[in-house]
């Protein structure tokens, strides 16, 4: 013994006492309490995606995407006009809601942060992305409707442009945010404009993650009952322009579930297994054409 | 013009090693005095124990040398010193070796005091008193100067060795005449003249070692200047 | 602590061996700079001769890093600031309402603490300053990216890999694909901001060469907290304490007799 150590027996419990049993059942109770309470906020949702399915199924045809919806008590055609309307009313929805929010989330991250209209921005768009979704119907109802004394796609999409809005500009303001000062600095540093700036690096760096925002909006959007039954309402027919009432997914189904009659409670299973499925696609596309290439 | 660095590094290791290395030199410079004392005293009072005594002290101050090149190397590599950090890093390991050969000299004047003590004394050892009186003056001159780190003493000490050369050139002159008139005490004479220029280099290396100081202390090269 | 060191304000005396280049080639003037109601630097004269690494040194918060990004404006995009005195390259001012803060960022090339490629090709890295001021001639292109490669020692390392992510790099590589690409757009002046303090020393070492290898055609200005790399790859070196300019004169001179006990203090490692 060359000296004399302060150790006395394992160098890694302290006074020979060890690592209590009892921290170690706490440890795993913990452990399994985590795991268990993770699978118990799976378990709706896989629920409700297994019950979408099961009941989906039953009626799934190639009709469905090819007919017009059948009068009350038929057995008999789909709802290709309202996947149609759908689409429509969110593409709407995204032409104007896009530019409109990652421009402004550009102006105030990029320009004038600390602006009083910046702060503004930032606060008006928290405050509608909370507001319920039933008020922006009505607000599209009393601006477009009313003026134009007719419901339409084109309602429609505008009260879906205004519910996204706020959620395209907050996750692009966050991702513009995210990418590192370093790019800009390097940037500008190379005597680039801070249009050039902007356009050539530190957007397409954030474009990954403004993507997941706007699919976060599409799902939403698509979803959307209340806002478009107070601005396209419904329609059985084709649609021939976007300045008239428009048929769509999510009031078809709610429309159609109301109903007494057996097939049409089956078509509305049909059109939200369709809805489902139409939203994840567009997600996933969107995640393999958007992941970013460099990192 | 510098005074000394007035605090220590943030780094206590560096100046604790300067610090070891500056007190190794000091301590290897007075065990050079007492031996260069010694051998001197051996001469001067005809008594051998003196000279055996610094013969024998020699090797370790050796061993000072080398320690002191050690350290300095050490230092360097392990905090690569600037400035005047490099300066004194650099002049104490040239000291070192100017210290070790101030004790080789004491080393020689030893051996010729034991030859010179074999034969019957003449009356012209004392000539070299006033020799002897300036040498070991230069030789405590310098190791102060280091000690205090004075730039001006060192200076001085330079036109202090003109005047060394010369008593030492009148000694050997004087030495040379006596060795013609008598012929029998020739070893003698012949001895003193080896110890007049051992003296002589001990000045040179006091010289050489205020040439060092006046470089860590002002970062001026005044070798080869005044010549 | 204001008062302006008396030497700053007569020009270096350099040897006519140490100046082939133009010996008042960059000049600040009682310049002062202000970040709001801070001052960060303190009237600094200073005289940078051409195609010479020149270091600046000094503790943390000194202003050596602002006074480096006052040479091409970078500072500009911090809020409310203010300068006083003036910067000149080659005889203009840097504030001459005829300069556009975007030319003299392309005369003037900058690397980062902190390597900062951006998450693109090795390729398009480099060609990024060409690209944004406007050339699309592939061959032009092609020959910037190996001459800026070649030049930033970087060509042998990457020639087989130009279209993959520069994020794959290690961090040396990075850092030099950075030079590269700030000497892309042929600038005159290279500032580098501490430019080798995330790197290990190997890599360190092959950015040193490359900067002494690069001051045969840039004028390199380098900020830096390590004192050793200021003297080895430095012609001349200013030291900046509590945003003034203590002490500016040939790097050989700074490190082994410095005129100010500030200096000597805290090169020797000797600050409080």
């Amino acid at each position: 013994m060359s000296h004399p150590s302060k150790i006395s027996g394992n160098f890694f419990t302290q006074d020979g006492k060890g690592t209590s049993p009892f921290r170690l059942i706490r440890n795993s109770l913990l452990t399994g309490l985590c795991i268990s309470l993770s699978m118990l906020a799976l378990l709706p949702l896989f629920s409700i995606v297994m019950l979408v399915v099961k009941k989906g199924m039953p009626l799934m045809s190639p009709a469905l995407f090819t007919e017009l919806p059948p009068p009350p008590g038929l057995e008999e055609g789909g709802f290709a006009n309202a996947i149609i309307g759908t689409v429509i009313m969110v593409g709407i929805a995204l032409v104007l809601a896009i530019p409109l929010g990652i421009l402004a989330a550009i102006h105030i991250t990029e320009y004038e942060p600390s602006s009083l209209l910046s702060k503004a921005v930032r606060f008006v768009a928290k405050l509608l992305n909370g507001i319920p979704s039933i008020i922006c119907g009505v607000f599209a109802f009393a601006a477009i409707v009313m003026t134009m004394r007719s419901f339409s796609a084109f309602a429609g999409g505008i009260a879906l442009s205004i519910l996204i809005l706020p959620t395209i500009l907050l996750t692009a303001e966050q991702a513009l945010l995210d990418v590192p000062n370093a790019y800009r600095e390097a940037s500008l540093g190379l005597g680039a404009t801070p249009f050039q700036t902007i356009f050539r690096i530190v957007l397409p760096d954030a474009l990954p993650t403004i993507m997941t925002g706007v699919m976060l909006a599409v799902a939403r959007a698509a979803g959307e009952t209340a806002p478009v039954l107070f601005t396209a309402l419904f329609s059985a027919n084709w649609i021939h322009s976007i300045m008239e009432p428009t048929a769509s997914l999510s009031v078809l189904i709610y429309n159609f579930a109301a109903l007494p009659f057996d097939y049409q409670v089956k078509m509305a299973w049909s059109a939200s297994l369709i809805l489902v499925t139409l939203v994840t696609v567009t997600n996933v596309l969107a995640q393999l054409f958007f992941s970013p290439k460099h990192r | 013009m510098h005074t000394e660095p007035s605090r220590p590094h943030t780094l206590t290791n560096f100046t604790v090693s300067l610090d070891h290395l500056r007190g190794s030199v000091l301590m290897m410079s007075s065990l050079t005095q007492r031996n260069l004392n010694n051998s001197l005293k051996g001469l001067m009072e005809r008594d051998d124990d003196w000279c055996n005594n610094s013969i024998a002290d020699d090797e370790e101050i050796d061993m000072l040398e080398m320690q002191i090149d050690k350290e300095g190397i050490d230092v360097m590599s392990r905090f690569q010193p600037v400035a005047s950090d490099l300066r004194e890093v650099i002049s104490s390991i040239k000291i070192g070796a100017n210290i070790e050969r101030v004790a080789d000299q004491a080393v020689n004047i030893a051996r010729r005091a034991r030859k010179i003590n074999e034969h019957p004394e003449v009356p012209e050892l004392h000539l070299l008193d006033e020799l002897v009186k300036m040498a070991v003056s230069m030789f405590d001159d310098a190791v102060r100067a280091f000690a205090e780190r004075n730039a001006h003493l060192a200076v001085e000490l330079k036109a202090r060795d003109k005047e060394l050369d010369r008593l030492n050139r009148e000694l050997t002159d004087k030495m040379v005449q006596r060795m013609q008139d008598d012929s029998v005490n020739l070893p003698t004479y012949l001895n003193l003249i080896f110890v007049s220029r051992c003296l002589e280099r001990i000045g040179d290396h006091a010289a050489n070692m205020a040439e060092d100081v006046v470089f860590a202390v002002r970062a001026e090269d005044i070798r080869h200047h005044a010549k | 602590m204001t008062s302006i060191p008396e030497f700053s304000r007569r020009p270096l005396e350099l040897a006519d061996d140490f100046a082939p280049g133009e010996i008042n080639f960059m000049k600040v003037e009682d310049f002062s700079f202000f970040y709001g109601k801070k001052q960060a630097l303190h009237g600094i004269n200073l005289t940078i001769p051409s195609r010479k690494v020149t270091a600046f040194i000094g503790p943390s918060g000194c202003g050596k890093s602002t006074l480096l990004r006052n040479f091409n404006r970078m500072n500009e995009l911090i809020p409310c600031i203010r300068h006083e005195g003036d910067i000149s390259i080659h005889g203009t001012s840097i504030y001459d309402p005829s300069v556009e803060v975007i030319a003299l960022r392309r005369r003037i090339g900058m690397v980062f603490q902190k390597s900062n490629p951006f998450p693109m090709s090795i390729y398009e890295n480099i060609v990024y300053p060409l690209r944004i001021a406007g050339e699309r001639n592939r061959a032009v292109l092609d020959e910037a990216v190996e001459r800026c490669l070649r030049s930033a020692a970087l060509w042998e390392e990457v020639k087989d890999r130009l279209h993959e992510s520069a994020i794959g790099l290690s961090g040396g590589q990075m850092q030099r694909l950075c030079i590269a690409r700030a000497i892309a757009s042929r600038p005159e002046i290279l500032l580098m901001d501490e430019p080798c303090s995330a790197l290990d020393p190997i890599a360190t070492a092959k950015v040193e060469e490359l900067i002494i290898e690069l001051k045969k055609e840039f004028t390199i200005l380098i900020v830096t907290h390590n004192m050793h790399q200021a003297s080895r790859v430095s012609d001349l070196t200013a030291f900046f304490y509590l945003g003034s300019l203590v002490e500016f004169d040939k790097t050989q001179k700074i490190f082994t007799n410095p005129a100010k006990q500030q200096t000597e203090d805290y090169i020797t490692g000797r600050f409080g």
